[in-house]
């Protein structure tokens, strides 16, 4: 029997889901191995009965909790798909400002109808078994966690930087054309897709396990950055890692 | 020599490029930068370029390369190595490039040759530039790479308005007859022009080293120790690669299969990978056999300058400063490290007496051969929990042919490949067994599948017990844990064959009863009397029966009574285990010699190539993974 697949959005652009949508050919070869049950993107139709449960968009509400608590209870396996959900994502730089503040900016006078709390991924609220990283997601990637789930094994994310990929693809580093980049810290696995663009890593798929951040912060600065501007190339994406909560 | 003028090469190059039989590649420039590029004509090449973001290593062992590709679909079938459409032509490599791709020649020859890198790279024509710019980082001249006397097919000089060839090999003779149209020879001015050039490039360099690069090996030798040297060195270390990935004769690699959309069909490829990456001698299980960034970083100057130097007997640097280039924290440049070791050392005279070369001789034995064989399980026994005894015969019918201890790479087609000891002896014919602990991606695949499913088989790989050496002599078997698996192929051989060996026992601990491991063959011991065993478990929770030793494995060595003189202890088990089994083994009186261990690492490659299972200059998967205690004790990493 096919397994059962569903996706859910929390507080997010949906890109990533798009990005699913986008695949076209191929998601009709997937559907050969899979059965899409809930995909309010592309479907009208909706069950609870899933195996697999694709999760987008970051928890930042204390109701949202009750939600992904239920869709951890209906699925066997929680994959995060995108940053917000895998690492909270650029939700989380509202973490570094008033709470009451930020609900204002958005609601104006309703504001007080709306709950809000800190941003998190995910894995903040319940256990995630796999993650397709990115901002948004690549298709070569998301296709590359539903081969490895469907064949039973871990998907293969890569635990070193983007440095790795921009060698291999022979770039100019960012840094040798003026640019900054967070490439050094981030979690690899787009194939350094910006950096081969000519843009710089924004580090949308998170920090590395274990990120030597005072090396890169320093690099940064020694290359031109002031120390402000250094630490909010960090909280872009890196709100949540580095312990802003 | 030759002289060109450079309308004429230009002409020459175009004339390779319209011909259309030719990868024609040379160097370009991208960005503020330059690299190697398919070459769509003459006016694009920049040889007045200082250095290259990679290598030309790039067209013999890519940064991504198919292995082979299978097909499940209907029974299996594997397609190995493709050949290469056009033979490439490199236009424009730097001497110390030429350097490395000989160093690199002999790395994918040693004993198992890569056929993957040599299909390409003999059909290759190297045309080679001497230094018109040098990196700012290039310390090329101190590692004697500034210029080469061969390695080329043909070695350009700028004269000007003109290139002199030096031609290196017949090959580059035939393509200039061919293509190039007014060439004369060289005038005597023109020879005495380029000798004066390639005098003029050894002083071009900005970076020295401060003493002769032969001192370097020595130098390591005396600066392993120190904890201190190395963890200043590495502390703005991002862990990043960038340093290897850059490096010309760098060559580790990881293997990786990639299913397609069907599942049924896909390819296993290899990648570049470094050593300063931290996963990269991480083993399923999760443990990190060099787990600390000073470790790491020490790891990669020890292996350019002392592993591979006792290896080939040359220093794997050429002094093309791509690492110093590409470092961002400014920390991977071998000239400050070398330096700043070199005046750390009081006694310099010391030093240079010390230095020896290495008397090499590398021999090709073989082509490796990444496809695996077909073979199917036969029976599958679950053990414990986690462990399945997999009893697998190949499909052709052929007996696997190991020795007791060696291992094999056990694939399942679109999952990957594990390293696995071989645990029944060579005495039992017609099928091998696996003892598999579900630990990652292949082993949890392979305790899904069933009797009759298929799976791939690489090997044996390594060197196993010495069976002819230990006859006649006592032996003492200590296995921990998942240790009694390669333990049994040769203790099971040592049964089938038991007259020649003297006294036979075995010491077998676990963590607990129901993790014990070929209960029902242990139990079937208690009957013999040629056979000591003593089994121990490290705790016996309440719900089980355990009537035996409580305590770790040690405590059963000071209950047995033997010769230290004529007892050879054959030892494996986790990490943890030699250290404490080796101290109480040397407490008996046990020679170094009479220790033999099998240890584990991540043997990816099997051939001795991809770099992953190195311990200091060891590779576990060719040199191991059974070794004598004596060789090994003075190897910092092996336990």
């Amino acid at each position: 029997m096919k397994p059962k697949v569903a996706f859910f959005d929390f507080a997010g652009c949906e890109g990533d889901q798009l990005q699913v949508a986008n695949l076209e050919e191929e998601l009709l070869t997937l559907l050969g191995h899979v059965e899409v049950v809930s995909f309010r993107e592309v479907m009208k139709e909706h069950s609870d009965n899933y195996d697999i449960a694709f999760i987008e968009g970051s928890c930042t509400r204390l109701q949202d909790e009750d939600r992904l608590k239920q869709i951890r209870k209906n699925a066997k396996i929680v994959v995060a798909i995108g940053s917000c959900a895998t690492i909270g994502g650029i939700n989380c730089i509202r973490n570094y400002k008033d709470l009451d503040e930020v609900r204002k900016t958005v609601y104006g006078e309703n504001a007080k109808l709306f709950d809000t709390y800190a941003a998190r991924p995910i894995n903040a609220v319940i256990p995630v078994d796999a993650y397709v990283h990115g901002c948004p997601i690549t298709k070569d990637e998301f296709l590359h966690v539903v081969k490895s789930l469907l064949l039973g094994k871990k998907p293969d994310i890569p635990n070193y930087p983007v440095c790795v990929e921009c060698k291999k693809n022979e770039n100019v580093c960012a840094f040798e054309r003026g640019q900054f980049c967070v490439g050094p810290v981030t979690r690899a696995g787009c194939n350094s897709c910006c950096v081969n663009e000519g843009t710089i890593c924004w580090g949308c798929r998170g920090l590395v396990d274990n990120p030597n951040e005072n090396a890169h912060k320093e690099v940064l600065i020694k290359y031109g950055l002031t120390v402000d501007d250094a630490i909010s190339k960090f909280r872009l994406y890196f709100g949540w890692q580095e312990g802003k909560k | 020599m030759k002289v060109i003028s450079k309308e004429n090469f230009a002409d020459f190059i175009n004339a390779l490029i319209v011909d259309g039989s030719w990868n024609v590649v040379g160097v370009k420039s991208k960005g503020n930068k330059f690299a190697f590029e398919p070459l769509e004509s003459a006016s694009e090449l920049r040889l007045d370029y200082d250095v290259t973001l990679l290598p030309p290593k790039k067209y013999f062992f890519p940064q991504r390369e198919t292995l082979f590709t299978y097909d499940l679909s209907n029974g299996f079938s594997a397609k190995g190595l493709t050949a290469e459409a056009k033979p490439t032509i490199i236009i424009g490599v730097h001497p110390y490039d030429i350097a490395a791709l000989l160093q690199m020649d002999e790395v994918f020859s040693e004993t198992k040759s890569d056929p993957y890198y040599f299909e390409k790279r003999k059909s290759s024509i190297i045309i080679g530039v001497n230094i018109q710019n040098m990196s700012k980082w290039c310390f090329a001249p101190s590692m004697g790479c500034a210029t080469v006397e061969y390695g080329y097919d043909l070695m350009l000089t700028d004269l000007g308005n003109r290139y002199a060839i030096d031609i290196g090999s017949q090959k580059g003779e035939k393509l200039l007859e061919k293509y190039a149209q007014h060439i004369t020879n060289a005038l005597a001015r023109d020879t005495q022009l380029v000798g004066q050039k390639k005098r003029e490039i050894v002083n071009m360099a900005q970076q020295k080293l401060d003493f002769p690069a032969e001192l370097i090996p020595e130098l390591l030798k005396k600066s392993y120790e120190k904890s201190e040297f190395w963890e200043k060195h590495s502390e703005k270390c991002l862990s990043c690669g960038s340093c290897v990935l850059v490096c010309p004769t760098c060559y580790c690699f990881d293997v990786k299969d990639n299913p397609d959309l069907s599942l049924e069909r896909g390819e296993r490829m290899r990648t570049w990978d470094g050593c300063l990456l931290e996963d990269f001698a991480k083993i399923a299980s999760g443990e990190n056999f060099r787990p600390t960034k000073p470790a790491r970083y020490r790891h990669r100057y020890f292996k350019k300058g002392r592993y591979l130097f006792d290896r080939f007997g040359f220093i794997s640097c050429v002094g093309c400063g791509r690492c110093s280039s590409n470092c961002l924290p400014d920390i991977a440049n071998p000239v400050s490290l070398f330096n700043d070791m070199y005046h750390q050392i009081p006694d310099k005279e010391m030093l240079m007496t010390a230095v020896t070369t290495p008397e090499v001789k590398i021999v090709t034995e073989e082509n490796i051969d990444y496809v695996p064989r077909l073979a199917t399980i036969v029976k599958k026994v679950p053990m414990t929990a986690s462990e399945i005894l997999f009893e697998i015969r190949l499909n052709d019918d052929s007996e696997l042919g190991h020795k007791p201890g060696q291992f094999v790479e056990i694939s399942v087609f679109g999952v990957g490949e594990a390293p696995i000891s071989v645990s029944s002896s060579p005495t039992k014919k017609g099928a091998f067994e696996l003892c598999i602990r579900k630990v990652g991606n292949v082993t949890n695949k392979l305790h899904t599948l069933n009797v009759g499913d298929m799976v791939g088989v690489r090997g044996p790989f390594g060197k196993g017990f010495d069976a002819d050496f230990l006859r006649g002599k006592d032996l003492l078997f200590i296995a921990g844990g998942l240790g009694i698996a390669p333990l049994r192929s040769l203790f099971n051989y040592v049964l089938d064959n038991r007259k020649d060996y003297g006294r036979v026992i075995l010491l077998y601990g676990c963590k607990a009863p129901h993790e014990l491991l070929f209960g029902d063959e242990l139990v079937a011991l208690a009957s013999r009397d040629d056979v000591e065993f003593k089994p121990t478990v490290d705790r016996c929770p309440e719900d089980e029966v355990w009537a035996g030793n409580i305590g770790v494995i040690t405590t059963l060595i000071p209950q047995v009574d033997f010769d230290p003189e004529k007892t050879f202890a054959i030892v494996c088990g986790p990490p943890i285990v030699y250290k404490f089994v080796i101290a109480d083994l040397k407490r008996k009186n046990v020679p170094d010699d009479h220790i033999i261990l099998s240890l584990e690492r991540r043997m990816k490659c099997g051939v001795g190539k991809c770099g992953h299972c190195q311990i200091n200059q060891i590779y576990v998967c060719k040199d191991g993974p059974v070794f004598n205690y004596a060789k090994i004790k003075g190897v910092p990493e092996a336990l």
